[in-house]
């Protein structure tokens, strides 16, 4: 059975609250660490191999390594936003254990010497918003937030900032220009985030479940850690499942073990009588796979050797009950709803693409409008200020290729459907 | 912070060697070796590139992806290729992603014609549309305020409105909303964009979502030319192109002088050209009959104003608003050689010594318009910027933001800039390059400045009121109390508030002007009719010392003469022969009277102008002896009603487009 990390007191009562967190265990790995001249802390973390856990899987340790030494003030921002379709473990995480991300946040900041952090949660979390703010509250009044937590001399702000609904402000530097309080905007890099972030200082942006992580990379060791899952892939994960299966909910694994084990084994699979059609490895933005890649390892680098991306660890799988028309409209409806605007081929080319498939589903197309729109796709790719035009057009693309005949006719039995004018 | 001196760079583009230095931008490095890379949203002077549009896509050896060049600083041993199909591609596809929403409207859109998004769908797109899905509608045209329509449909949404709002006027008032394909340009709540530069987003639009309302459906592009000029509206003296149709201004555009305006005009300047062409504009001599100024002929009205040979040294001169520096030294010799005028020629509103006058004047002292947007420390004495000299306001505010200059502010008059607030021009801390802007009106208190290590930018009450103090429209102790005889060239006494009884007293009052204002038709008993500045051939001077030359652009309406022209007229019906047949003639004149001129020719001062302190003949300005200065009146400080804003004006008033603004000051 996969080692439970992060889960493993996931479903004691009261978890939330400070006293039973501390009756657990908790913010021993802060006392710790305290200890530790902060420099040690980054080695553990890049010890430990620990690779992002919000999208982009980029080594924690390497970010850390790129903040500048300085006295100017530094940031940290938790990216709490986790808007990609199904994904929703971050959100169980500040549900039930919201004192373990605060504590990692702590971690992190004693360790790259920054003082004020950000929390930047989405907007729909109302509810999961509140139980944090009410965690933080009793870490401040437990000294473990704010003036010289635990006579260490070490000084930190925690503020949390709730969004107001966009995808994009999960992309770090719309959420920084967010934070900021102007539009969620993404901005061009160069310049990156560690260098001239939030109000133009260098600042460390990380995922929940990394940050929530690091606790426990100190309580085990950094190399302790990396023993778990792949080479490249360390560590366990948080995997949401989600669509056609019969226990959707967020799994622990340990990176590297066959994608089969985590839809079949865990999620229990789709319903009777249905077969997979395609599965969504990483959140609806990463290329789909079918039910001949369900041996593929469910880790980053093997993710990427099949075409697509492991992404956030959501996995959402389709079955045979669905038209494919009907999950790229979806994805094609999502994406031009949260394009942000400001770059022509995203805005332009979602909007186009949503509309293409519109008229796919209404009997007005034709299968050289699907050349059409996987063309318009290779447009896209590569073309825009951030990921979320590639967002769309990686999985459109990818649908395209390998249903291309289906599609086709689904486009035809479209045209034999009445249309109503 | 000083101008910075930048390192050369060398780099490679489709093969072809270019050298420029660091901090330049590919697609402007690019532009240096001639080759062209399209771009919508990128313009320099709104500040950071933002990289929206991605219509500059370019192919760098060693990156992965194609990079913006508009974002992309040059550096030492780029290779850069703009030609090959992968680049091609991206072009094609930003243009065809454009088309996707972007209304046919090129028909019945002002911009058609002019318009980069027509330039660059020919040079760069695939030349087939491909889109048959309905595209995203919004209500159009709408007022975004009296002068400017928007068309949200034809919107690329390329930012740079909103940021000229945001970051150049500082105004915040354009914002976008909503998201996506949905995302428009607007004002918060759907108030109407009013600010003083509001114009400015006309031109810097790419398309014809912001178009002119007084320019709309007005002309197309084969139908007009373009004549450069300056602006005599302000001291500002921004250089403007006029679009000329059938002989009539249509419409002002900027014509980029970084020396002067940057590239930006105020909406006075753009839109009160109006005033050239409406009925109010004044295009016969009037002679004051039965009481009452009617309308005569050329040959009358000479007649009735060489009337002023009767009053010799009784009479006296004011002169202001438009003149150029012809006029008033053609006028300052009439009065002086031609009558031995005692009370003689004045162009300020607040005289100064003339001693203090030159001593403040000396080219060593002199800060010029660069010299403020790279200074250290910028001081306003007695001087609010938007309403004494507009185009100013927004080089203020690009100092401020981008080279980290610091503002003080004597006094406590409420300004639309932030500085520190100082009671005192001593209390003042000056660090660093210092530039210290005043006004004429602060009085005899600028003998402070002498003291000062600072550089000194006086700006005038009048358009040109360097050009006509340098050229002698000065008197020691002006006063024309008593003065029998009164001569006004382009100066109202009631409407600048000064010598109105003067005016009242005078037995003949000769004037020069475009509009007859209420004083002039009350109490002038001949009135000239006035070149516009759009009509006429002349120098002027810019508050910074750059001589700048006046072309016309459209010929004189109706019976409309040169001012040098009558000047001479009168002036040889009086026993005086000017010896001036031509204006290159009084220009000459001109630069042989004034010491520092020496040597200027009009095709030195082209059309960029040249400032005169930076010439070798500046130094035969005279130095001053600072015993002879006194300790002047006082600290500096204006009386307050001296404060008078350049948008209460006539012109403004009789633009029909600008009357919102005469109303929303009352």
């Amino acid at each position: 059975m996969s080692p439970h990390i992060l889960f493993e007191a996931i479903d004691e009562p009261g978890l939330n609250t400070l006293p039973v967190y501390e009756a657990r265990g908790g913010y021993q790995a802060l006392k710790q660490a305290l200890t530790y001249p902060p420099a040690a802390i980054v080695q553990e973390i890049s010890d430990s191999g620990l690779r992002g856990r919000g999208g982009a899987g980029f080594k924690m340790g390497q970010k850390a390594s790129f903040l500048p030494v300085t006295d100017a003030p530094k940031y940290l921002v938790c990216n709490a936003d986790e808007s990609e379709p199904g994904t929703f473990k971050d959100r169980e995480l500040m549900q039930k254990s919201p004192h373990m991300l605060i504590e990692g946040i702590v971690i992190t900041a004693f360790g790259t010497g920054i003082h004020e952090a950000f929390i930047y949660i989405r907007g729909e979390y109302e509810y999961q918003a509140d139980i944090l703010e009410a965690a933080i509250n009793e870490a401040r009044a437990a000294g473990y937030i704010g003036e010289n937590i635990l006579g260490s001399g070490h000084n930190l702000k925690l503020v949390l900032h709730r969004g107001a609904g966009a995808y994009i402000c999960g992309e770090e530097t719309g959420l920084l220009d967010s934070l900021e309080g102007k539009r969620g905007n993404p901005r061009l890099k160069p310049p990156f985030p560690a260098i001239e972030g939030l109000y133009d200082g260098p600042t460390l942006i990380n995922n929940v479940e990394t940050l929530a992580t690091v606790p426990h990379i100190i309580t085990m060791g950094g190399k302790e850690y990396a023993q778990i899952g792949t080479e490249t892939s360390t560590g366990t994960k948080l995997v949401s499942v989600s669509g056609d299966v019969q226990k959707p909910g967020n799994y622990e694994i340990t990176l590297g073990i066959p994608s089969r084990e985590i839809i079949y084994d865990l999620a229990g699979g789709p319903p009777p009588g249905r077969e997979i059609k395609m599965w969504f490895p990483g959140g609806s933005s990463s290329p789909v796979l079918t039910a001949e890649d369900l041996d593929v390892p469910y880790d980053f680098d093997s993710m990427a050797k099949a075409g697509t991306m492991l992404g956030s660890g959501a996995i959402i799988v389709v079955d045979d009950s669905h038209t494919v028309l009907e999950v790229a409209f979806k994805l094609a409806k999502f994406y031009a709803h949260e394009s942000c605007g400001k770059c022509v081929p995203c805005r332009e080319g979602t909007n186009w693409t949503q509309k293409m498939i519109e008229r796919m589903q209404d009997g007005l197309a034709t299968p050289m409008d699907l050349d059409l729109m996987a063309g318009v796709q290779t447009q896209i790719i590569g073309n825009c200020l951030c990921v979320l035009g590639d967002a769309m057009a990686m999985p459109v693309g990818s649908l395209v290729e390998k249903f291309r005949s289906e599609i086709e006719a689904e486009i035809a039995a479209a045209q034999q459907r009445p249309v109503l004018v | 912070m000083a101008k910075p001196v930048l390192k050369p760079v060398t780099i490679t583009v489709d093969g072809k060697e270019i050298v420029t230095h660091e901090g330049v931008m590919l697609v402007d490095a690019a532009k240096q070796g001639d080759v062209e890379i399209p771009f919508f949203c990128y313009e320099p002077k709104l500040g950071q590139p933002v990289g929206a549009c991605r219509m500059c896509l370019v192919e760098i050896e060693g990156i992965g992806k194609l990079q913006t060049s508009c974002s992309t600083a040059v550096k030492d041993g780029m290779v850069v290729h703009t030609t090959t199909e992968r680049v091609k591609d991206a072009q094609n596809a930003i243009v065809e992603f454009l088309l996707v929403n972007h209304p046919l409207d090129c028909p019945v859109c002002d911009k058609g014609g002019e318009c980069p998004l027509q330039d660059i769908t020919f040079g760069w797109g695939n030349g087939l549309s491909r889109v048959v899905e309905p595209k995203r509608h919004f209500q159009k045209p709408l007022a975004l305020s009296p002068l400017v329509a928007i068309d949200r449909e034809r919107c690329i949404l390329c930012y740079r409105c909103v940021r000229f709002s945001q970051e150049v006027s500082e105004d915040w008032q354009l914002i976008f909303s909503d998201r996506g394909a949905h995302t428009f340009v607007g004002t918060h709540d759907g108030h109407p964009y009013v600010a003083p530069f509001s114009g400015n987003i006309i031109e810097l639009c790419p398309v014809g979502a912001l178009t002119s309302r007084p320019y709309r459906f007005r002309a197309r592009p084969w139908d007009i030319e373009g004549s450069g000029g300056v602006c005599m509206l302000c001291p500002s003296q921004c250089n403007v192109e006029f679009t000329v149709r059938d002989d009539k201004v249509e419409r002002v555009l900027a014509r980029e002088n970084d020396g002067v305006d940057d590239g930006w005009l105020c909406d006075k300047g753009r839109f009160a050209y109006q005033a050239i062409h409406v009925d109010e504009r004044l295009t016969t001599p009037l002679v004051r009959t039965d009481g009452e100024l009617r309308p005569a002929s050329w040959e009358e009205a000479l007649s009735a104003a060489a009337g002023i040979a009767g009053y010799r040294a009784g009479i006296a001169g004011l002169v202001g608003g438009q003149a150029t520096n012809e006029e008033a030294f053609l006028l300052g010799r009439m009065l002086r050689e031609g009558l031995h005028s005692e009370h003689g020629l004045e162009s300020r509103l607040t005289p100064l010594p003339l001693v203090l006058q030159a001593a403040l004047g000396h080219p060593s002292r002199q800060a010029s318009v660069e010299d403020l947007e790279w200074a250290d420390t910028i001081v306003l004495l007695g001087c609010e910027p938007v309403d004494d000299v507009s185009i100013l306001d927004l080089r203020i505010r690009k100092a401020l933001r981008r080279h980290g200059a610091k503002l003080v502010i004597v006094g406590d008059r409420p300004s639309t800039l932030e500085g520190t607030r100082v009671a005192n021009l001593a209390d003042a801390e000056l660090a660093g390059d210092t530039v210290i802007v005043w006004h004429e009106r602060i009085g005899e208190g600028a003998v402070e400045l002498l003291g000062l290590d600072a550089k000194l930018l006086q700006i005038p009450s009048g358009a040109n009121g360097r050009g006509l103090r340098e050229v002698g429209a000065v008197s020691e102790g002006f006063d024309p109390t008593g003065a029998k005889a009164l001569y006004l060239l382009q100066f109202d006494p009631q409407r600048e508030g000064i010598y109105e009884q003067a005016m009242a007293d005078a037995e003949l009052v000769v004037a020069h002007t475009n509009i007859l204002t209420e004083g002039l038709r009350t109490y002038a008993d001949v009135v000239f009719p006035a070149e516009s500045y759009a009509e006429k051939e002349g120098t002027v001077v810019h508050p910074d010392g750059r001589v700048q030359r006046l072309r016309a652009a459209i010929g004189h309406p109706g019976d409309v003469r040169a001012g040098w022209q009558v000047l001479a007229d009168l002036s040889k019906r009086i026993g005086l022969d000017l010896g001036v047949l031509t204006s290159g003639m009084a220009f000459k004149q001109v630069v042989e009277s004034v010491p520092y001129y020496a040597g200027l020719t009009l095709e030195e001062i082209g059309g960029r102008g040249v400032r005169w302190p930076e010439r070798d003949a500046a130094a035969a300005y005279p130095s001053v002896d600072p015993s002879a200065l006194g300790d002047g009146a006082g600290p500096a400080s204006p009386a307050p009603e001296s404060f008078r804003s350049i948008w209460d004006a006539p012109e403004v008033e009789i633009s029909p487009a600008l009357q919102f603004v005469t109303e929303l000051a009352k």
